[in-house]
């Protein structure tokens, strides 16, 4: 069970960092559509 | 901003119900869990390419780049969701079969898949002419779409797999527990949900090179 937990925690951080690269490359792109 | 967040706090609960909640189905074991995030890369990979196909034939009849930018974006997208589901589908081969990779009919139908849409980016890599390859990589991704239904719904019936049956069956209805179905569904639906996303980035950052290109020009 906690091998399964470790399993689980990896995959949720792994979203939580695709999560957040996917919204600073968007704020990154609304920068330049500005300019 | 909410529909970020909606889509985030998804796919940690679709995630988190495949492993705390979906029952394991006993000769998988634990590797029944590669199913939540395999399946629905495969699924995606197909209405990627479906999409890419769309957009070529939409450019065709109108010559928008608009519709070149989404189908190039969505061919790369879909490229990205096949190495995915192979990756995936290799451990649990692995894990399950013996090896990472065993030749398997859905196996060589992703490979050469990966090969023709592989093509489809050198393609558009090599011609520099923006017109000219729009219009040369939209007549290539409507005929290599053609391949897509042959190679991941024909051709893995027709030959004997290692793959158990598919949940469209000749029984009609799928060997599975309700709640492994809906923890799928669950993951295919933030799956998608996700494709769109990164596609409509790709698109504008397509958008903001053109500019880049037009001013530089």
């Amino acid at each position: 069970m906690s091998g399964n937990l470790v399993v689980l925690g990896v995959a949720l951080l792994v979203w939580g960092l695709l999560f957040l690269y996917l919204i600073r490359l968007e704020r990154r792109i609304q920068d330049l559509e500005k300019s | 901003m909410i529909a970020r967040a909606l889509l985030f706090v998804w796919i940690a609960c679709a995630i988190t119900a495949g492993f705390l909640w979906a029952p394991l189905v006993p000769v998988l074991g634990e590797t029944t869990r590669v199913f939540y995030f395999h399946f629905p890369a495969a699924l995606v990979t197909c209405l990627a390419l479906g999409w890419s196909m769309v957009h070529s034939v939409l450019y065709l009849r109108s010559r928008d780049l608009v519709h070149d930018d989404h189908a190039a974006a969505a061919a790369e997208l879909g490229l990205l969701f096949c190495v995915a589901a192979t990756v995936s589908g290799s451990m649990w081969a692995k894990a399950m079969w013996g090896a990472y990779w065993n030749w398997d009919p859905r196996e060589t139908s992703i490979f050469f898949l990966m090969l023709i849409y592989g093509a489809y980016l050198a393609l558009r890599a090599s011609i520099e002419d923006p017109v000219r390859r729009a219009r040369l990589a939209a007549i290539y991704s409507s005929i290599a779409f053609v391949a897509v239904p042959f190679l991941v719904f024909v051709v893995p019936r027709i030959y004997f797999s290692l793959h158990p049956d598919p949940l469209i069956n000749a029984r009609g209805k799928p060997d599975m527990d309700w709640r492994i179905m809906v923890s799928a569904g669950a993951m295919l639906v933030g799956f998608t949900a996700l494709f769109f996303w990164m596609l409509t980035l790709r698109v504008r950052v397509g958008r903001l090179a053109r500019r880049l290109e037009d001013e530089a020009a």
